[in-house]
């Protein structure tokens, strides 16, 4: 919607107008939601597409084993999560649930979009922390790599071509995969 | 690249634009650099440190190499010395880094006692140079040779400034909307900081907004305004006052 006057020149209230479409636009596609002392934020293995940004307070990640939630980390404000399903549409990898009360800001796709056209730094932010958390899986794959004892042509197959990798280079420990 | 940072206690300063005929950073720095040193605090260059688009090579090298020489003195020191990259510097980014290595930050997130403080030099969220990048280099480089012929045409650009201001603010329905950097500064402050500190706008100010407070540390040319972070505590204060 094009919004001026005969001169080109917009009218201090159809700025003004402008500018609040702007900011509810961006208010419609984020939402605040508070959270109690161990109540669930999300769950693995659940359908849901938003990210959470922690505005105060803290959560914790937790990684279902048998019946068991494993602690994965806790993060505090300022920290986001989430960020997974947002981008690939997956189910989500880890349950979280607040310690004390929490307050976060939840952010869906197209919000993501629009926070990232008005706060471009959230984006570098996020580029940040999934670039070290690249940077820390290689460096536990090579860990694993140099532990499993398997020849170099074996961890060729591995890595570049998995899925005609034979059982014994792709389990070298002999464990049973579930 | 370092974008988060633990600090006790910290001092921003920004816009010195050193190089530039209009900025008297050379004569009021060096003091200032002495106190950094004195009292161990960490210093924090929030852009436009050094003048690139309205200065000479031989007036940037001439006036830019003592405060490079205190600078590296207080790192030699061991104290730490960040530089967020402004619009006026952006091409010395390798050159700060390798020659008077200057830890580069593109923002900083700085943690100090419970408190999240943004620092940004704050010249994404200005229309001109987002909307129109060439133009607002093609008018920058231009005022550079007005301002060796007349350094008070600064002036004008000053006043242009505060005109734009109030033109804004008599529209604006809300505190936020007063400003496009308040504005910017309520995005980040939705997000878990609890203050924001900018520069570009050689504007100093403190400005309460909904989820905290903006700052803006102003200029060096013809102020000496700065921010302090104190074990949480964020302050706006003047080095002459």
């Amino acid at each position: 919607m094009r919004v001026a006057t005969r001169s080109g020149k917009m009218p201090a209230s159809a700025r003004a107008k402008i500018t609040m479409l702007s900011k509810k636009l961006v208010r419609a596609k984020e939402i605040e939601r508070s959270y109690k002392d161990g109540e669930w934020i999300v769950r693995e293995g659940e359908q849901s597409k938003e990210m959470f940004v922690i505005q105060a307070g803290r959560v914790e990640i937790t990684k279902r084993q048998g019946d068991r939630q494993i602690p994965i980390a806790q993060l505090g404000k300022g920290d986001f999560f989430g960020e997974m399903s947002v981008l690939e549409s997956l189910p989500r990898d880890a349950s979280v649930r607040s310690l004390g009360d929490t307050s976060l800001l939840v952010v869906s796709a197209g919000g993501l979009l629009v926070r990232m056209r008005r706060d471009p730094t959230f984006a570098f932010e996020m580029l940040h922390r999934l670039s070290g958390r690249v940077r820390s899986l290689n460096a536990r794959l090579i860990k694993l790599i140099a532990q499993s004892g398997l020849s170099e042509h074996d961890l060729e197959v591995m890595i570049y071509n998995p899925e005609e990798a034979p059982p014994s280079v792709r389990n070298p420990s002999g464990s049973k995969s579930k | 690249m370092i974008i988060d940072a633990v600090e006790e206690r910290m001092v921003i300063i920004s816009d010195l634009h050193i190089g530039n005929p209009f900025s008297l950073a050379n004569q009021n720095l060096s003091e200032f650099l002495q106190f950094v040193k004195r009292e161990r605090v960490s210093l924090c260059i929030n852009g436009d440190g050094f003048e690139i688009l309205q200065a000479s090579f031989v007036n940037l090298a001439k006036d830019s190499i003592g405060v490079l020489n205190e600078l590296r003195a207080l790192i030699d020191a061991g104290l730490n010395v960040y530089y967020v990259v402004g619009n006026h510097d952006i091409v010395l980014e390798h050159f700060l880094e390798s020659w008077a290595a200057i830890q580069i930050s593109p923002f900083l997130n700085v943690r100090s006692g419970d408190q999240r403080v943004r620092v940004e030099h704050g010249h994404l969220y200005d229309p001109f140079f987002v909307k129109r990048p060439e133009l607002y280099e093609i008018a920058t480089r231009a005022a550079g040779p007005l301002l060796h012929i007349y350094p008070d045409v600064y002036y004008v650009w000053s006043w242009y400034q505060r005109q734009k201001d109030k033109w804004r603010q008599g529209d604006a329905s809300d505190e936020a909307s007063a400003s496009v950097y308040y504005e910017a500064a309520e995005m980040l402050l939705a997000r878990g900081f609890d203050a924001v500190v900018f520069g570009h706008t050689h504007k100093p100010e403190r400005v309460e907004l909904k989820d905290g407070t903006y700052f803006n540390s102003g200029n060096w040319m013809r102020s000496t305004s700065y921010v302090e972070i104190n074990a949480g505590s964020v302050q706006l204060k003047d080095w002459a006052a």
